[in-house]
């Protein structure tokens, strides 16, 4: 059990304020419009939307998974956490054409880019599935929270699960987005120093790098420096087949939106940038720091193989990282690691308590219940959204043993059968809201058939989860192909305005067409454009 | 790069271009350059920081094809983006 000296509680207590005086000092910003509550005004410059995509990509359970795949697999488990190089393509594509749609949520650029009952069916039910996963992820991130406080401080799971999230609910309260980002550049200027302190700490602890690789030598396990130790092309744990399907998720599905659950708070921070070119920096950099924070992560993780290298339990190594913090930097940091931590935690709390407010505030409150409310309205509909949120969160995180394999299920279905129509969404002006419907539908009853049932029965064999991908994929594609085809294509008129505003990549040329002949664009070459 | 586009008109910026095409290819590159770069550096192997070099010139080789083209993009959809936010605002409230 680790015990706080006075300084450790100093350095806990000045980041605690330090956050909460950012909500306050924001307080009047928050409030002047539901763009402020939830987009800060759409006037950021790229770094405070990138330092946010860092931040909030730095979760309380991040180093507990990513610890967990470099114990187990060496620095080939790298490869497990690249799929946010999505914003590799994105940020020079969707993000693009995200943010000039200047919708406010996924949702709500659905309902710009597909017409009729189809397109608000689909909105009332994205909104809907994102309030309810922004509460999932909360209670999620909140009870990795507890957990960490208790094997730490032996504080009881709903200590740190209730009493951190709630100090965050005051700034998310408070000023909405302008909070969160302003909190999040703090975050994660503070985080990123820790991180790279601990884990410089943990190498110099393990021997140095030298001293890392010869006792892997000498341990006979050296491949585990390898990043491209596969087991064979379609064979072992770790074959070609799996990281060459790894690639294509996380590169290709940059093109698409919504092809990562990270999409959706991304979506956020794109809305929120200055101009489209501040919205494209801002992703890809956050990014890359996302990506270099876990090969520092994966170096410091191999130096606690070294040092404890037979552990067995999952639940135990997967805490490699936080020991290293906490059992080997010297008296007084401890504090500052502790804050670290808070840091990573808040951060991840806050924008997932502002993400699900704007869903229920604008795709489902304003859209559909009060399409007339007022500004300040919106404002305290946000606010009581929010506070619904961290209340929710808080019954979900205190049962979250029961329901999380059943739900991390939930996230991979949504993941494989829906990923080409995340992309044909963006590139596909033929593709509809019935088609994109319809492939959601028959994703939920295709993975069950493929991934469970199916197999139970011995009616076909256990796959391995890169080809449970690629047959979701083939098989929703039989479903959504045809009722594309079978039902009518959106509103002419819609789409041209769709077109018109965010200038999609791919195959859009008959609404080019229609547009040019509406006098609204001046017909020049554009290769590969229908 | 006489093949690079430098200087950009409003209507051109808005068409997608060979521009964009080696921004797609270059960024994603550059990501898994650093990645791995970063990550055999920090195990003091010579090739790491030769990625890492690598990676930091395709970045910014990156920033100099696209850069040009986002900020003409960017000029541009700023003087319209007010009449886009009306209209955004009137379907949301659904005043047909």
């Amino acid at each position: 059990m680790v015990e706080l000296t006075l300084l450790d509680w100093f350095w806990l207590l000045a980041f605690l304020g330090l956050m909460v005086a950012s909500g306050v000092l924001f307080y009047r910003l928050g409030k002047r419009s539901q763009a402020d509550f939830f987009l800060a005004g759409r006037g950021l410059p790229w770094w405070l939307p990138a330092s946010s995509v860092y931040a909030t990509h730095t979760a309380t359970d991040t180093p507990m998974w990513i610890t967990g795949i470099v114990y187990q697999h060496g620095l080939r488990g790298i490869w497990y956490a690249f799929f946010s190089a999505w914003c590799a393509i994105s940020a020079f594509v969707s993000t693009r054409i995200f943010r000039r749609s200047l919708a406010y949520t996924q949702a709500e650029w659905q309902s710009l880019r597909f017409s009729g009952l189809g397109s608000e069916l689909l909105r009332g039910w994205m909104a809907g599935w994102s309030v309810f996963m922004n509460m999932f992820v909360l209670g999620w991130v909140g009870i990795a929270m507890g957990k960490i406080c208790n094997v730490f401080f032996n504080w009881p799971e709903w200590v740190g699960l209730i009493v951190f999230s709630s100090v965050c609910a005051i700034y998310v309260l408070a000023a909405g987005y302008w909070g969160v980002v302003m909190a999040d550049f703090q975050q994660g200027v503070i985080a990123l120093a820790v991180i790279v302190i601990t884990s410089l700490w943990g190498i110099a602890a393990a021997g140095g790098p030298s001293g890392i690789v010869s006792r892997l030598d000498a341990m006979g396990e050296s491949w585990r420096l390898n990043p491209f130790a596969f087991t064979g092309l379609f064979t072992g744990d770790f074959p070609v087949a799996w990281f060459i399907t790894m690639m294509v998720i996380a590169i290709v599905g940059g093109v698409g939106m919504g092809t990562s659950i990270d999409w959706y708070p991304e979506a956020q921070r794109i809305q929120s940038a200055k101009t489209v070119r501040d919205a494209s920096y801002a992703i890809w950099a956050g990014t890359i720091l996302v990506l270099l924070r876990n090969s520092l992560w994966a170096v410091a993780i191999l130096g606690f193989y070294v040092l404890y290298p037979n552990i067995k339990s999952a639940a135990e190594y997967e805490m490699g990282w936080y020991r290293l913090g906490f059992e080997y930097l010297p008296i007084g940091m401890v504090g500052c690691f502790f804050a670290a931590i808070l840091a990573i935690h808040l951060s991840t709390i806050s924008t997932h308590l502002n993400l699900g407010a704007v869903y229920a505030t604008r795709d489902l409150y304003h859209h559909y219940v009060n399409p007339q409310a007022s500004e300040a309205k919106l404002v305290w509909v946000g606010r009581f959204s929010t506070f619904l949120l961290l209340v929710g969160s808080f019954i979900y995180g205190l049962m979250m043993e029961d329901i999380t394999s059943w739900l991390i299920f939930a996230l991979w279905i949504m993941m494989a059968g829906v990923w080409l129509p995340n992309i044909l969404q963006v590139v596909w002006w033929r593709f509809n809201a019935w088609g994109y419907l319809a492939s959601w539908i028959a994703n939920l009853g295709m993975s069950w058939l493929v991934v469970w049932i199916l197999p139970h029965y011995g009616l076909i064999p256990e796959m391995p989860d890169y080809l449970q991908f690629w047959a979701l994929m083939a098989l929703g594609t039989l479903i959504f192909l045809p009722v594309t085809y079978l039902t009518p294509p959106d509103d002419m008129d819609h789409l041209v305005k769709y077109y018109i505003m965010a200038r999609p990549l791919g195959w859009w040329g008959p609404v080019r067409q229609a547009a040019i002949e509406r006098g609204l664009m001046q017909p020049t070459a554009q290769p590969g454009s229908d | 790069m006489a093949w690079i586009r430098r200087k950009w008109t409003p209507e051109a910026a808005e068409e997608w271009t060979r521009e964009d095409l080696i921004a797609c290819i270059l960024s994603p590159l550059a990501y898994f350059l650093l990645s791995l770069g970063l990550l055999h550096a920090l195990l003091l192997q010579t090739w790491g920081y030769f990625l890492l070099i690598l990676g930091v010139l395709i970045s910014y080789a990156m920033y100099v094809v696209i850069d040009p083209k986002l900020r003409t993009i960017s000029e541009e959809f700023e003087k319209k983006q007010a009449k886009h936010l009306e209209e955004l605002e009137r379907i949301q409230r659904w005043e047909e």
